[in-house]
């Protein structure tokens, strides 16, 4: 590994886990209302947080660009602001959050689902309020789901690449992030170098999903006894 | 004092429950699916599609005609669903502590513990207890809140009834010590006897009889047949005299046979129950008969259904219910006011607590 490998893993953890942080507590909230969400609707809101799962990542990578360049909507507000987006490092935070959400809010709602709403309903018969009974009975009983969630998040948020690309480029030191420079390196022939970072990811991967699937077997296992 | 006008639809009928309660004991009975444990539901606010009127000790708790509904955690009602509903993650230490205030009164919680017997349970999850224990458990988590009003749902029992498992000696102990007024779900007309001072029975989603628990074992035969009859005895329990000596139970004045236990602890408090098909009935004095408990009556009431026939009789200073087959009771012509005398075997003697 040289310090250039180091480099961009250390830039990729980086981003990867202040994105998994980011949707975090969006994600739980989401799952949480949505689970308790029984009107109509429901279905709409919830195909609308899965998409980025489906749709091509540079489509949302573009999409984001609208909004977030100078003449989109948001991107005025944030030019007031004088922050700086685009083509730095919280741009690739911003597109591999977005890309990863739906990882995170499916299996969250799972989990919650999964908690008997007759809990719920004790739980406020014995004084709690609705956040406190999110507090003390929702979330300790779906925290499983919920860490498998943000794992997979994770996972995803290391090697995102489309949506990355369109909001933030391949700027080396900067925005380069493990999946950006395997491409640019084998673009460029250097394979060999390419093959270091592929290693660096896989081993990266494979263990985030190792754990999450840890995670929800013994969930089930716990619900069958 | 308690005011109920619920009306709340439920897939298979409509729940219209319309009762003033003057007491605060008061015993819910009703076939299965006759909407009792949604009526509860509804009373402590779980119920969102309820409405009508709850009144509690003068205290409006739901009026939807004006727009008041008080949400759950604000009715102070303890809830004791049949299934215990005890949180999965917390251990009964932290399932009992669940409710309870932080400037609550101290001592409750060891107070709560020490009626429902549960000091031994307190380190341990739900997953690892009894049904009973279950049930105890949370019976104390609801009375450690302080409720201004007790909902309990019995479950009803496999074909084999789990005697050792019933809530219903707790809940006398509780009745007796804390004075919470309560609303007891059951199938059994003798518990709500020996535990209420009124009853409901409600039948799809009605209330098909209001008033004392006596004259509701009238209509409850017609109404619901897993319904049982059982004849609850609480009093004190007397030594043995000897070993291989049966126990004795003293009610008010009088002395029955009981079995002996190895835990038999002379000078407690012990709950039996006998089934109506252990008390024969005769009408002539019982000489040579090897069961111990025999005592002279008279009979109250006789009520028919089918080839059954359900007599309600005086004696020892007890009401007792036999159940006898139609055919019996017509022989032996067991009218209001005949002198009878009763018989129960001392194994008959099932102890509860």
């Amino acid at each position: 590994m040289t310090p250039e490998d180091f480099s961009v893993l250390f830039l990729t953890l980086r981003v990867a886990a202040l994105a998994t942080l980011l949707i975090l507590p969006f994600g739980i909230a989401a799952a949480y209302l949505l689970t308790r969400w029984r009107g109509i609707g429901r279905t709409f809101v919830e195909t609308l947080l899965t998409l980025p799962l489906v749709l091509p990542p540079t489509a949302v990578g573009f999409l984001l660009l609208e909004l977030l360049r100078g003449s989109g909507p948001i991107g005025r507000m944030l030019d007031e602001a004088g922050v700086e987006l685009l083509f730095t490092w919280k741009a690739v935070v911003l597109a591999t959050a977005v890309m990863s959400f739906p990882l995170l809010v499916r299996p969250a709602l799972a989990a919650f689902e999964e908690v008997d709403p007759r809990l719920l309903g004790m739980a406020r018969s014995l004084g709690s309020g609705r956040a406190t009974v999110f507090v003390r009975v929702a979330l300790p009983l779906a925290w499983r789901g919920i860490l498998a969630g943000a794992l997979l998040a994770f996972s995803r948020a290391l090697g995102e690449f489309g949506a990355t690309i369109l909001v933030a480029g391949s700027i080396p030191g900067r925005t380069r992030t493990l999946a950006l420079a395997i491409f640019q390196r084998t673009q460029i022939g250097q394979d060999g170098a390419a093959l270091r970072l592929v290693a660096v990811v896989v081993v990266l991967a494979f263990g985030a999903v190792w754990t999450t699937e840890l995670l929800t077997r013994r969930r089930v296992r716990r619900t069958e006894a | 004092m308690i005011e109920l006008d619920v009306v709340l639809p439920l897939s298979r009928f409509r729940l219209g429950v319309k009762a003033a309660l003057s007491s605060d004991t008061v015993a819910v009975l009703g076939p299965s699916g006759s909407g009792k444990t949604s009526l509860l539901e509804a009373i402590a606010g779980l119920r969102p599609k309820a409405t009508g009127r709850i009144v509690i000790h003068d205290e409006v708790v739901m009026d939807t005609r004006v727009g008041v509904s008080i949400p759950p955690e604000r009715r102070r009602i303890g809830y004791v669903p049949q299934d215990a509903c005890l949180f999965p993650h917390l251990d009964v230490r932290g399932n009992v502590r669940f409710g309870m205030a932080k400037a609550g009164r101290s001592g409750l919680f060891d107070e709560a513990v020490a009626i429902l017997e549960i000091a031994p349970l307190l380190d341990r999850f739900p997953a690892t207890l009894s049904g009973g224990e279950r049930q105890r458990v949370a019976l104390a988590r609801a009375i450690a809140t302080e409720p201004r009003l007790l909902l309990l749902d019995e479950p009803l029992a496999a074909v084999d009834p789990e005697l050792k498992g019933k809530i219903l000696p707790y809940l006398l102990s509780v009745r007796d010590a804390m004075e919470i007024p309560f609303l007891y779900v059951t199938h059994n007309a003798g518990e709500a006897r020996a535990v209420a001072h009124e009853a409901l029975v409600l039948r799809q989603g009605a209330v098909v009889f209001a008033g004392a628990p006596d004259e509701a074992l009238r209509s409850m035969s017609l109404v619901d047949p897993e319904a049982r009859f059982d004849n609850i005895l609480t009093g004190t329990l007397g030594a043995a005299r000897a070993p291989g000596e049966t126990g004795s139970l003293q009610v008010g004045e009088a002395m029955f046979a009981v079995p002996t236990e190895d835990s038999v602890r002379p000078g407690h408090r012990a709950v039996f129950s006998v089934a109506p098909d252990d008390v024969l009935v005769s009408t002539r004095p019982l000489v040579g008969i090897s069961a111990r408990n025999v005592h002279p009556g008279s009979v109250i009431s006789r009520e028919v259904s089918g080839a059954t026939a359900w007599v309600r009789i005086a004696a020892g200073g007890l009401e007792w219910t036999s159940r006898l087959t139609r055919s019996a009771a017509d022989e032996l012509d067991l009218a209001p006011g005949h002198d009878v005398w009763i018989a129960v075997k001392t194994h008959a003697f099932r102890r509860l607590r």
